[in-house]
């Protein structure tokens, strides 16, 4: 069974207004990886989602789940 | 939290980076053509040998670094963030088989067509350092423009 990991990163940072470049100064990472996690090129590590739901002030789980 | 002014210089010097890298790689092999085509009897001078060496040595160096050379810590932080180390292992990993390869690809040609030490060591470095520098060079580069 093939499993994705989904995530609502964009939708939740356009609610903030705030551009790519924003999310990263406030997580800490480059706006390559912002984009990369948006577009699921790239699966973040539980310390980066983690600072990724802090920063978007919403749960890991809402942020980030398994579609099989 | 960084610098908003930070972030956007860490995606300038990102997209710097996998260009100069992309370079470095085409320069790279073009010099290890140059060693192929030129005499046998002048191609292991003192002066050749050292600059490829230290040719070799930089391109490691920013292969285990990300960028040695660049300063301020926080956007050397930003441009080796959890991406770019991703990037940079899978390109070392390619980076080993393919040296792997070629070695074992020269040591059986060896028995037919005799290569000299020096040639073999050119060779498989060549391909192996290269490969990796054009595997991070290019992974870098597809998750800048992705969209």
């Amino acid at each position: 069974m093939t499993e994705v990991l989904r995530n609502r990163l964009r939708e939740e940072r356009d609610s903030k207004g705030w551009t790519q470049a924003e999310l990263a100064a406030r997580v800490g990472v480059s706006r390559k990886t912002i984009n990369t996690v948006e577009n699921r090129v790239f699966t973040p590590s539980a310390t980066l989602a983690i600072k990724l739901a802090e920063a978007l002030g919403v749960s890991v789980e809402r942020l980030f789940w398994i579609e099989r | 939290m960084h610098d908003l002014h930070d972030v956007e210089v860490a995606e300038r010097m990102g997209r710097a980076r996998s260009r100069l890298f992309f370079i470095l790689a085409m320069v790279f092999f073009a010099g290890q053509s140059l060693y192929f085509t030129s005499s046998p009897l002048t191609r292991d001078s003192h002066a050749r040998v050292g600059a490829w060496l230290i040719l070799v040595i930089l391109i490691l160096m920013l292969l285990a670094t990300g960028g040695f050379l660049l300063r301020g810590r926080n956007v050397r932080d930003l441009l080796n963030d959890e991406t770019s180390r991703l990037n940079r292992l899978a390109s070392q990993a390619l980076g080993f088989w393919v040296t792997i390869i070629t070695a074992l690809v020269v040591y059986v040609e060896s028995i037919f067509d005799p290569l000299t030490l020096n040639e073999g060591i050119h060779v498989i470095v060549t391909l192996g350092v290269g490969a990796a520098l054009i595997s991070f060079a290019v992974r870098e580069r597809r998750a800048h423009r992705i969209d």
